[in-house]
């Protein structure tokens, strides 16, 4: 079955997120293709996450396909006008890819290239619309194409994001674009996420919970202070403190499996993405610690 | 008005290196609020160049420097001063330059500011961009605040997940256009207006360079 089918089907849907290299050396992306084949049901692959300049995440989803893997190409508008980014669609689709998770894309000043000029031709609403748009056969500007896409389209919501309401109001329009599945920006506060998922319930979409695998106590009050839309609270942060020096990653493993097995099993969403960074060998723990394991 | 800003004295003297003797032109409008072309300016900058071993033959504020014709006739009573100068050095925005460039076509003419944007003077010498000059005005979706201009990403539908605290992820010194676009809409209870649709996709045709208006009416035959 497909992610789309898995997550139509009502199973809770594990998904993951690999980074393409800074470079041509894949071994390792492959490595962690290879790893997390068959425990995962779709694996996101970051679009120059961040503004790094990487590897494209198009080629990213290409080397996962051959590897039976089934990718979401994320898709920033960062870099890309319309013509690059529907060009780009129709090139991933070719290439066997059915996933997109539409986004807007961080600023080029938060990269390594910072004297770039920004593209944003279109941000994510409209590119939910644009893929609708080939899903129909058509390209944005109407013109027939041979061959359309059948894309599942997804995109990102913050639910901590302060104030909230503003983020809603894209949350609905990106649904109204076309949106058919979302993962969050990284939630830690599973009560304050519930009240969330109560709203986002009203919506016919599927949303898959982000999950930020903490290393430290450290690490928590970073995301607290400097990234926007990630509310670390502070019973966690004390709970990585007690774990004592060199444990936090632990701790933060058994939090974070901890939190996926209460979002399961409390129902309160379809699935979860896990955003590992660095620490992807350590995923497939993470879902056994979790109870899922098939 | 066009924001301008001095462009670094090194750098000028540095172009201007191969030439002796300078005539100045200012301009009254945008480069005199933004204190890099009034009559001030000009007279600092005769200075500076006379100490710096250069000849000035003469200087003047022109009214209007993107104007063309109006500053040709700015400059009529200075025929030889201008005559007598090497290089002309324009203190005003990039279009009042190339005023310059037009009336004098055997003349090398400088910049000596750099221009910005075109902004706002929200308190005395403090200026924001506003306006993006984009060819298509959509302050009548966005209740009056240009998400093209005051969000670095020229977001059309919403803020990005950059948002903290309603600032932006480029820097905590912006606030968030959507928020501020929200919170507007909201105590003028015309919110419905903006969540109720999806804005599709700019046509950035209009703000294809170079770009030429003639607002004259057309003679009737």
């Amino acid at each position: 079955m497909s992610f789309r089918e898995v997550l139509e089907s009502g199973k809770f849907v594990v998904t993951a997120e690999v980074g393409p290299p800074k470079g041509t050396d894949i071994s390792e992306m492959v490595h962690h293709i290879e790893l997390l084949k068959g425990k995962v049901e779709a694996l996101n692959f970051t679009d120059n996450q961040s503004a790094v300049m990487r590897m494209n995440s198009l080629a990213g989803c290409a080397i996962a396909v051959e590897h039976g893997v089934e990718p979401i190409l994320q898709m920033t508008c960062r870099d890309r006008n319309r013509i690059g980014l529907q060009s780009d669609l129709l090139g991933a689709y070719a290439l066997g890819v059915k996933n997109v998770l539409c986004m807007t894309g961080d600023h080029v000043s938060a990269g390594d290239h910072k004297g770039a000029k920004s593209v944003y031709d279109v941000e994510s609403v409209q590119l939910l619309r644009i893929v609708d748009s080939l899903n129909n056969g058509k390209d944005m500007a109407g013109n027939e194409l041979k061959g359309g896409t059948d894309f599942f389209q997804g995109g990102v919501v913050t639910p901590e994001a302060n104030p909230l309401e503003p983020q809603l109001m894209k949350f609905e329009k990106k649904i109204k674009a076309g949106a058919g599945f979302f993962q969050t920006q990284a939630v830690y506060d599973i009560a304050k996420f519930g009240e969330f998922m109560k709203y986002a319930r009203k919506f016919p979409v599927k949303v898959l919970a982000g999950l930020v695998v903490l290393k430290s106590a450290g690490m928590a009050n970073f995301l607290n202070n400097y990234v926007p839309g990630i509310k670390v609270p502070q019973e966690l942060i004390d709970e990585l403190k007690a774990a004592g020096k060199g444990k936090g990653l632990d701790k933060g493993i058994e939090i974070c499996a901890r939190h996926i097995k209460q979002l399961r099993d409390e129902g309160i969403c379809d699935g979860v993405h896990i955003m590992a960074i660095g620490m992807e060998d350590r995923v497939p723990e993470i879902m056994e610690r979790a109870g899922i394991s098939d | 008005m066009i924001i301008s800003r001095k462009r670094d004295f090194q750098e000028l003297l540095e172009n201007i290196k191969n030439y002796k003797s300078f005539f100045l032109i200012g301009c009254s409008e945008c480069a005199s609020l933004c204190s890099t072309g009034s009559e001030k300016e000009v007279k600092e900058l005769s200075e500076t160049l006379r100490a710096e071993g250069k000849e000035v033959t003469g200087g003047i504020v022109a009214k209007t420097g993107c104007q063309v014709l109006g500053t040709k006739k700015d400059l009529k009573p200075y025929k030889d001063e201008v005559n007598n100068a090497e290089c002309i050095l324009v203190m005003s925005c990039g279009a009042g330059t190339q005023t310059a460039v037009d009336l004098f076509e055997d003349k090398p003419v400088y910049a000596t500011n750099d221009s910005l944007f075109l902004g706002n003077m929200t308190r005395f010498q403090v200026f924001d961009e506003r306006c993006s000059m984009c060819g298509k005005c959509i302050l009548d979706r966005t209740g009056g605040i240009c998400p093209i201009t005051t969000c670095p990403k020229g977001l059309l539908n919403g803020p990005c997940g950059g948002m903290k605290d309603g600032h932006c992820e480029v820097s905590p010194d912006i606030p968030c256009a959507w928020v501020r676009i929200y919170e507007r809409m909201k105590k003028l209870g015309k919110l419905e207006e903006l969540s109720g649709s999806v804005l599709d996709a700019k046509d950035w045709s209009t703000a294809q360079s170079p770009r030429a208006l003639s607002a004259r009416e057309k003679k009737g035959k």
